[in-house]
């Protein structure tokens, strides 16, 4: 292995897949914490089905020299275990892409233009260890030798993710790499890509899943208090929690149901910690009435919804944007609440912080809508700068506080009550922006009666007609301040003003849109693309002016209905071409820029800037 | 500085029926609180819904009034956060048996340190007159025109069966007895459930006259560690038990979560911050 110097032409994807149960994910995952030890960007993409075993699993991984948007499009580097992974796959391998493939296990079509190499993965694995399991660890040493990664850093990564099973299982996973590693001396494999450099070299940054950055951005909130039941594709933000929960003097329990979960929240918000749950579209459901709960009772929670496939059950394991209409407007009453959708796994951290900042400083619950895609997406995000994070305290609070980012972020805590109010303590206190003084139980004359029950001031019951208008004023008032609050935040668009396509995105869908953005504008046709973090409530003006300067909008969004495009055509009375996309799978750059170009071609020539 | 009862009441007046046992319940555990010296600002107090849910309106307290069956695991968060507080659930035999009958199991296998009341009038009193989970089998109600055919259910031996530290039943005819349970119940470390019979005065079902002539204390050397025998005389319906049936120590939930914070391998958290970015270097 030598080290050599970074290079700032390096782009390409690897595609591992294969049987669920046969390895796939931790080989395709060893992989890009290896490649992310480097100078290099790393992005996975990971799919596999609901069940244990059998069925198809990938890993997708994009290295690049650069920020990563989206997963990419053709694959440079296949690897197939078995004859899905390769079918699958087969036609997206770009001309002079390799195929490594078992052969005992795949049969191919050589096509002139690609480079085949078969590695008999299940025989090796045997011969050197008995068994086939350990095949995933001679494939990913292969693939280490093909990208000269530092084999020591390989034996550190398997020794970590295997170190907790019994030695001997060590032991043949060591072997496994060393056969791997004949293999590669064997192949006489052209390196293209060279993927070396020390162990550490790289300290700026860190490889997160976009569920471990939304775990990750509630304690850096100051968030200490989680309760959760387990639901596919949103565990892992609830397991990284209950793991670091402890570490920083917090909490995390285990509930019996979503119910238990959102309840458990409520009493600790009421008890004046900052506190969080995560689940997916049914547990969200679940979730219902205990949401509207903490928007009549103003107590502050986040909820994480990682979107999956739905209806009902539907596909636990792959991606969907379709509970935004639940999210936005799904429950019974006039309820207040806030919708996040994080663009990027980096995101997920800052629009998490953002989500405790809004709930705590306007007492509403806060949504962030995340989905699948990028809950389990990997990528190498930047490591926030502490010094730039600072708690501010509730007195000295100024109206905003600043979206959360790498460059400023400002912690918001909930105002309470001074102690001449505490002398006759209004909780739901009429005040202009509606957000009233809460206090922590423990303060001496701070008590107070939280009821769902239509209430007033005070918190008594009272269902007159003055005071039912005036309370739900009250809370909407917040839902209006906030509103004129995200106007005052740098508009979310991007690309030239001269443009006369439109494309608005939400979520997860943000690189895709981004790289076909950067495709069209290689093409000449020039377009903007808005990408709203805050989806309720809407900035209106800043929308009402980005769609104002445009001839043809697209809404792109991975669902069958066009949930969000229903909610901007609702709202603006506008007539979008309505991009949608239900398989469960991530929208690609390629798709999102075929239909670029489809408007562009029907859009008068003369909106069309031609390099 | 010296309380009187009048410190655990609120400005609102109770909207129970005249007669009602819920008075009784009210009555008994301001008096516990009053025994126990505990101050106002340390209690947190939540129910459910139905005629027993209101009761949090009534004290001088944190208290939450929430929603239908869901006061055990809102009561068990608040604990979770705030092991200082005092923590008390109250709900009825709608709430608790019915609706939010799952949650009780799991704040038992935890043992959340609280104090669940169950307030059992075996009919639902708030929607006017509906059977609930222990209406006696034939009872005529609104829902059941000819005649309740659903065994009536025994929570008593449940309770026991699903370890939950401190069993114990009352009635609301029996003030004193009541305030006794109740504050032991309270001082007792991990979850504790009182299941306190209350006669409707509305939908009379268990009228307080009948209720007198079934109950019995349990005898003096009732074993208060052994769960058969708690059982046995929970199932008791001639005499109808009251008193302690079962009663043991072990470990809480906030024991548990205070020892993970305590494990934490030997880091210390000074400066919190620090163990943030100690905690995100881990992922580099």
């Amino acid at each position: 292995m030598d080290k050599r110097p970074f290079r700032s032409d390096v782009d390409f994807v690897v595609r591992i897949g294969g049987e669920a149960g046969e390895g796939v994910i931790s080989c395709g995952e060893l992989f890009a914490q290896a490649a992310a030890r480097t100078e290099y960007h790393v992005f996975t993409y990971i799919t596999y089905p609901a069940e244990i075993r059998g069925g198809f699993s990938m890993v997708q991984v994009r290295i690049r020299d650069w920020t990563i948007y989206s997963m990419g499009n053709e694959i440079d580097y296949l690897v197939a275990f078995n004859q899905e992974a390769y079918d699958r796959a087969a036609a997206s391998l770009k001309k002079g892409g390799m195929l490594i493939y078992d052969p005992d296990a795949v049969t191919v079509h050589e096509a002139p233009d690609s480079v085949f190499h078969p590695i008999p993965l299940n025989r090796i694995a045997r011969e050197t260890t008995g068994g086939t399991q350990a095949k995933n660890v001679v494939a990913l040493r292969a693939l280490g030798h093909l990208f000269d990664i530092n084999p020591e850093t390989l034996k550190k990564l398997v020794r970590d993710r295997f170190g907790k099973k019994a030695a001997d299982v060590i032991e043949k996973n060591i072997k496994a790499l060393d056969a791997g590693y004949a293999i590669g001396q064997k192949s006489g494999w052209d390196r293209r890509f060279h993927l070396s450099s020390e162990l550490e070299a790289k300290t700026r940054y860190m490889m997160l899943s976009g569920n471990e950055a939304v775990a990750l951005g509630a304690i850096a909130a100051g968030c200490r208090f989680v309760a959760g039941y387990p639901i596919t594709p949103a565990t892992a933000v609830f397991e990284t929690l209950c793991k670091l929960m402890p570490r920083v003097g917090g909490r995390a329990v285990q509930m019996e149901d979503e119910i238990a979960s959102i309840s458990a929240i409520i009493g600790a918000s009421f008890g004046g910690e900052k506190v969080i749950t995560a689940t997916s579209g049914p547990g969200l459901q679940l979730m219902g009435e205990q949401l509207n709960l903490a928007a009549m009772t103003e107590l502050p929670i986040v909820i994480v919804d990682v979107q999956r496939g739905g209806p009902s059950t539907g596909l636990p394991t792959k991606t969907e944007q379709s509970d935004l209409n639940f999210a936005v407007h799904g429950l019974t009453g006039d309820s207040p609440r806030v919708v996040l959708a994080p663009a990027t796994v980096e995101d997920c951290f800052y629009q998490t912080m953002r989500a405790f900042n809004i709930s705590e400083r306007f007492q509403v619950p806060v949504i962030i809508l995340s989905d699948q895609s990028i809950g389990f997406r990997r990528a190498t995000v930047r490591l926030p700068d502490f010094d730039q994070i600072r708690e501010i305290e509730w007195r000295n609070i100024t109206d905003s506080p600043v979206i959360p980012s790498a460059t400023k972020t400002e912690l918001a805590s909930r105002i309470e009550p001074t102690s001449e109010e505490l002398g006759n303590y209004l909780r739901f206190r009429y005040t202009p922006d509606g957000v009233s003084p809460i206090t922590r139980p423990g303060t001496p004359g701070g008590q107070y009666l939280a009821t769902g029950l239509e209430h007033t001031e005070k918190g008594t019951p009272d269902y007159s007609p003055e005071v039912h208008h005036k309370m739900t004023t009250k809370r909407f008032r917040k839902l209006e301040v906030l509103s004129s609050l995200f106007e005052k935040n740098p508009p979310e668009y991007y690309g030239s003003r001269d443009a006369k396509i439109g494309v608005i995105g939400w979520g997860s869908t943000e690189g895709a849109i981004r790289e076909a953005r950067y495709m069209a504008e290689k093409e000449g046709v020039l377009v903007r693309h808005l990408h709203p973090k805050v989806i309720s409530p809407l900035p209106d003006r800043q929308i009402r002016y980005f769609l104002a300067e445009l001839k043809h909008v697209l809404i792109v969004e991975e669902n069958f209905t066009g949930q969000f495009a229903h909610f901007i055509s609702g709202k603006f009375g506008i007539r979008p071409i309505e991009v949608h996309k239900c398989q469960g799978l991530p929208i690609t750059s390629r798709e999102v820029y075929a239909s670029i170009m489809k408007v562009a071609r029907i859009t008068d020539e003369q909106n069309i800037t031609r390099l | 500085m010296s309380r009187t009862l009048q410190d655990y009441k609120s400005s609102v007046k109770p909207i129970w029926c005249p007669g009602c046992g819920n008075y009784g319940v009210f009555k008994a555990i301001q008096q516990a609180f009053f025994d126990l010296d505990l101050a106002p600002e340390n209690i947190a107090m939540v129910s459910g819904i139905g005629c027993s849910g209101r009761i949090s309106h009534f004290f001088n307290a944190y208290s939450l009034h929430g929603t239908h069956g869901r006061a055990v695991p809102t009561a068990l968060g608040i604990k979770a956060a705030r092991p200082d507080l005092h923590v008390l659930a109250v709900g009825g035999d709608g709430d608790g048996l019915s609706i939010g009958g799952g949650h009780i199991s799991h704040a038992a296998r935890k043992n959340a340190d609280f104090t669940y009341i169950l307030l059992d009038n075996e009919i639902y009193g708030l929607t006017k007159g509906q059977a609930s989970p222990t209406t006696p089998l034939d009872v005529r109600t609104k829902t059941s025109p000819y005649g309740v055919y659903e065994s009536p259910m025994d929570a008593i031996p449940v309770f026991v069966a699903y370890e939950a530290s401190f069993v114990a039943r009352t009635s609301a005819i029996q003030v004193p007895e009541m305030t006794e349970v109740i504050r032991r119940a309270i001082a007792h470390k991990g979850f504790s459930i009182v299941y306190v019979l209350t006669p409707c005065v509305t939908y009379p079902v268990l009228d307080a006259k009948t209720l007198k002539s079934k109950i019995s204390p349990l005898p003096a050397d009732h074993p208060r560690g052994d769960r058969l025998k708690a059982i046995e005389r929970g199932y008791s319906t001639d005499p109808v038990f009251t008193g302690v049936f079962y009663e043991i120590d072990k470990p809480t939930l906030g024991d548990h979560l205070e020892e993970q914070i305590r494990g934490r391998g030997g880091d210390q958290v000074e400066d919190e911050l620090e163990m943030i970015k100690k905690l995100l270097y881990g992922y580099t």
